[in-house]
């Protein structure tokens, strides 16, 4: 490759670049950085239904503030678990790098579980569904959709869990996977700090 | 090309440190909640957004490091974060001013 040539292709450990940042990685960070439409969209249509009255029971009404406080809590540490899981590997301690990622996996589960309970307890509890009223349809909707990412993130933490363990170790290539996980995981933790917020404490204020 | 951001990197103990603060915010908030008769309801408002945007901000910079990262991610993700807040402002907005409007 000539020196005068502007864009460089590099096969750094097996991961191609053009712009000194590797594809998959620029990736997802686009891919997240368009997901900000997407819950932007939903945390907007809650906005706008969330707070008027219904002669039906509506979200703000029935919000469990300590439960979910706590599960936020959860989210949130499992946060500080997939930092020090990536740590770990990037320092090739690969025993501490699995048992941060498995405490991950299990903080996530934690708080799907916290949800599942939430919507349970709407529902059967306070007879409040998905088409009670749209009120409820935009609360279920936004949380819904962010109990779908987490799921997904829970899912692919478990996958490289069981990687790990198979095969006794993370690869290089499988650092990278844990990073794209982690990031991924990281903003499903941004976008609940959001939620929690304009969703939970303002609302029921 | 862009280069990546000068400073340290973190390490395990900045992560432990950074997660006390962002409990501790939370407990902040959760208290807040609570006492918004007591201190108002425009402080406590506003300062609960503004405990979120920190907490949005510390995660996004140090957990995602995206601060040490190269700047075109940077430009990436907060061109994303701009251009959804600007659209959903207008879009509120709108809303707003159709129901001050009386429609």
């Amino acid at each position: 490759m000539s020196d005068s040539t502007i864009e460089v292709e590099v096969d750094h450990h097996g991961e191609h670049e053009s712009t000194g940042i590797e594809h998959r990685k620029l990736g997802m960070w686009v891919f997240l950085s368009s997901e900000f439409l997407f819950f932007g969209a939903l945390i907007s249509n809650y906005l706008l239904y969330g707070g008027r009255d219904f002669d039906s029971v509506v979200p703000r009404d029935i919000y469990d503030i300590p439960f979910t406080s706590f599960s936020s809590f959860v989210l949130l540490m499992s946060s500080l678990t997939m930092v020090l899981s990536h740590d770990a590997l990037a320092r090739d301690d690969q025993h501490q790098a699995r048992t941060w990622l498995f405490a991950t996996a299990a903080l996530g589960t934690v708080f799907l579980g916290g949800q599942v309970f939430e919507f349970t307890e709407f529902i059967e509890v306070y007879g409040m569904t998905l088409t009670t009223n749209p009120a409820s349809s935009s609360f279920y909707l936004l949380t819904g959709f962010h109990g779908v990412h987490v799921a997904i993130g829970v899912l692919m933490l478990f996958s490289l869990f069981g990687i790990s363990l198979r095969r006794g170790r993370l690869s290089e290539r499988q650092g990278l996977n844990l990073e794209l996980v982690g990031l991924y995981w990281h903003f499903v933790d941004i976008i609940w700090i959001v939620i929690f917020t304009l969703v939970y404490l303002l609302s029921a204020s | 090309m862009s280069e990546a951001h000068s400073g340290a990197h973190p390490t395990p103990r900045m992560y432990v440190k950074l997660a006390l603060v962002l409990a501790l915010f939370t407990a902040i908030e959760i208290a807040l909640f609570y006492l918004e008769d007591t201190i108002g309801r425009g402080l406590a408002r506003f300062t609960l957004i503004g405990l979120s945007f920190l907490k949005f901000i510390a995660v996004i910079g140090w957990y995602m490091h995206l601060r040490y990262e190269k700047s075109t991610l940077s430009k990436f993700f907060t061109g994303g974060f701009i251009l959804a807040a600007a659209l959903y402002g207008v879009v509120l907005g709108s809303f707003a001013l159709t129901l001050a409007a009386g429609g």
